[in-house]
């Protein structure tokens, strides 16, 4: 059996990192199992999640469109403006509590089966590798050898499919903010007619192509914060992928007496992408893939002993104890998450087809004249549908008396337009009680929904109203 | 966590760095090399980047400030009414076209307190702003550019500057359109 040539894997230090601060090229080994098996199905099925989303129309956009051109933004039929660009606060921390509540309940599954790293990682980039160079042993080889016309080539082949698939990916996400059938035109014209789109795809394509061809793994250990939060996110009893030392343990040939399970075979490092040992205990390198698992159950079958010595499971339940899955901890994210659920849907539901603003007029902040008291105001609306919608603008000032000037009328507006009309509030002398509050509403001519914004009258202490200075023209 | 004494005493003790901190040590490990290129890489960028900008670069800082002003002031010059005078907007008062845009712009800003006619106060004393179409002016004397200045300026009595909200050329329609209820005046 030809020994793989990795050194050891130490918990002192990064195994992909040699003592000189060269990097240490990994070769995972091929894996089958039933774990390895459902993280390529749901690998596939995130992979063509994200390809589809951007050609699935739904309420005649695409699913997933952030037009940054006009600032709409839309999501499965929901159309947002720049407006409402506030709700990110709740996509974000939302985002964060979920985090905490399955990093907290299950470890770090999303990097082993969500991330897009992991995700692209695995189930493209080596999968070519594969294809094109063999198995690990293959592979490794083939770095070995000197470099000869058919090395070049093959590795060259190599490099070029792999930046392919990064263009590819790189078009993809450039189509998430404008939509395909522009990034279909921008594809089909000279890259001078819109460098900067061009020259997006070309540095997001290169960054791609390096991060899959070459860093790989360094970025989850080296530059993701995700696997440094674990020792904070995780406790006891948080599933992770763990070894059980006490089944295992000493480890032995399959005929030995006194031995463990484990019989050392060092399968589960071999295939491990990240290059630790698995049997060291939890590592920061660990990105939970479960590859592992299904190497060392494939093993226990071939010796007919129980699967498991590697496998899902809290630090408490590998040390023979029970898991607790209701505990602080999962129970505190829990219902911060859910409270972050429940505002975040409210938020949602007040967001309306339109947006309302008013504000007073370059000037003084109002004006006297022997008529009586005035305020300018300038009333803002902004269609945010695509369709040209009418609203019917009112005044309601409770019991005061004022002559209203400026939209009296039905205010028609072109999709995602805006309009800046002017709102002339007079109040008469003998009708002046001093300043008050009025409320400007905004109803759709199908009364839909109804917007609603509070200005003041401003006005001097009706006792500070001297007789009429101005002639009257 | 393991307890300390189970971690297997290593060979290379005098790669421990000697900062001690609450019985934590570090060991004293060489960094990845592309890290480390990231890190010379950016020096020795900072240094050509210095060199290049402050010390072989032709422009300076004042240079680039002007250039910049002068940009500013071109698009403004472009968008503004700097170059507009009576006889401009007398023939704009006449196009069918800007009277077409200057009485949209009117009827949604100015028809609040001058009406659509125009006509202001003459039309009813509730009315806020003068009648238009007289040749009465409480602003200048009736050169179209004055006209131009009270809109895009306002005035102390309630006109506000309709300039930052509306911007120069609706401005300038605005006034074609008002002028295009009188009559230009013969060669003066």
């Amino acid at each position: 059996m030809i020994k793989p040539k990795t050194t050891q894997p130490n918990r002192d230090s990064v195994t992909t990192i040699r003592d000189d601060g060269s990097r240490l090229f990994l070769h995972p080994s091929d894996v089958k199992g039933r774990f390895t098996a459902m993280r390529r199905w749901s690998g596939w099925f995130l992979i063509a999640f994200y390809l589809a989303l951007p050609w699935i129309p739904v309420g005649g956009h695409p699913a997933v469109f952030l037009d940054i051109a006009d600032r709409r933004f839309h999501l499965f039929g929901l159309t947002l403006a720049f407006q409402d660009a506030w709700l990110l606060f709740f996509g974000i921390s939302g985002l964060g509590f979920s985090l905490f509540f399955v990093t907290a309940l299950l470890g770090r599954v999303w990097c082993g089966w969500a991330c897009p790293q992991t995700v692209f990682l695995e189930h493209v980039y080596r999968r070519i590798e594969r294809w094109l160079e063999g198995d690990a042993i293959a592979r490794r080889k083939i770095d070995a050898a000197p470099w000869t016309t058919l090395k070049a080539f093959r590795r060259g082949l190599k490099q070029v499919i792999f930046f392919a698939v990064s263009a590819v990916i790189a078009h993809l996400f450039l189509a998430y903010y404008v939509s395909i059938p522009e990034l279909w035109s921008m594809m089909s014209t000279q890259p001078g007619e819109h460098w900067s789109a061009f020259v997006f795809v070309l540095v997001f394509t290169t960054v791609l192509y390096f991060n899959f061809a070459w860093f790989r793994e360094q970025l989850c250990l080296i530059i993701c914060p995700y696997g440094r939060l674990q020792s904070v996110l995780i406790d006891d009893h948080t599933m992770v992928i763990g070894y059980d030392e006490k089944r295992g343990e000493p480890r032995g040939k399959a005929g030995a007496p006194d031995a463990g399970a484990c019989v050392d075979c060092n399968r589960c490092v071999q295939v491990c992408p990240t290059g630790i040992d698995i049997r060291q205990g939890l590592q920061i390198e660990c990105i939970g893939c479960a590859a592992c698992v299904d190497a060392c159950d494939t093993v226990m079958d071939k010796l007919d002993r129980p699967r498991g010595l590697v496998r899902y499971d809290s630090q408490e339940g590998l040390t023979g104890g029970k898991t607790r899955w209701l505990r602080p901890r999962t129970l505190v994210y829990a219902v911060l998450m859910l409270i972050g659920a429940c505002v975040a849907t409210w938020a949602a539901t007040t967001v309306r087809p339109a947006a309302l603003a008013v504000t007073r007029m370059v000037g003084a902040p109002y004006y006297l004249d022997h008529e009586g008291v005035r305020n300018q105001l300038l009333v803002r609306l902004v269609n945010k549908t695509d369709q040209p919608a009418r609203f019917v603008v009112t005044v309601d000032a409770g019991n005061q008396l004022v002559h209203q000037t400026g939209i009296n009328q039905v205010v028609e507006i072109a999709p995602l337009a805006e309009q800046v009309q002017p709102l002339i509030l007079q109040v008469d002398r003998e009708h002046y009680t001093g300043p008050f509050e009025l409320k400007v509403h905004v109803v759709d001519e199908a009364h839909t929904f109804e917007l609603e914004r509070t200005v003041e009258f401003i006005g001097p202490h009706p006792s500070m109203m001297g007789e009429t200075e101005e002639p009257a023209k | 966590m393991k307890p300390k004494d189970s971690i297997p005493p290593r060979d290379d003790e005098e790669r421990v760095r000697h900062h001690v901190f609450d019985g934590i040590q570090e060991y004293d490990k060489r960094l990845p090399n592309w890290w480390l290129l990231t890190f010379y890489g950016a020096i020795v960028f900072a240094i050509v980047y210095w060199m290049a900008d402050q010390h072989f670069s032709k422009e300076t800082n004042e240079s680039r400030v002007a250039v910049e002003l002068q940009r500013i002031e071109a698009a403004k010059l472009n968008s503004s009414d700097a170059n507009l005078d009576d006889a401009t907007l007398w023939k704009m008062s006449r196009n069918p076209v800007f009277i077409a845009d200057g009485k949209q712009v009117f009827n949604t800003n100015c028809a609040a307190c001058h009406f659509a006619s125009l006509r202001g106060k003459s039309e009813s004393p509730l009315a806020i702003g003068p009648d238009l179409t007289d040749n009465e002016w409480l602003y200048g004397t009736g050169h179209p550019i004055e006209l131009l200045h009270t809109v895009a300026n306002g005035t102390t009595k309630g006109m506000p500057a309709w300039g930052p909200v509306l911007g120069a050329k609706k401005v300038s329609q605005a006034v074609a359109y008002v002028l295009s209820k009188h009559e230009e005046p013969a060669a003066e």
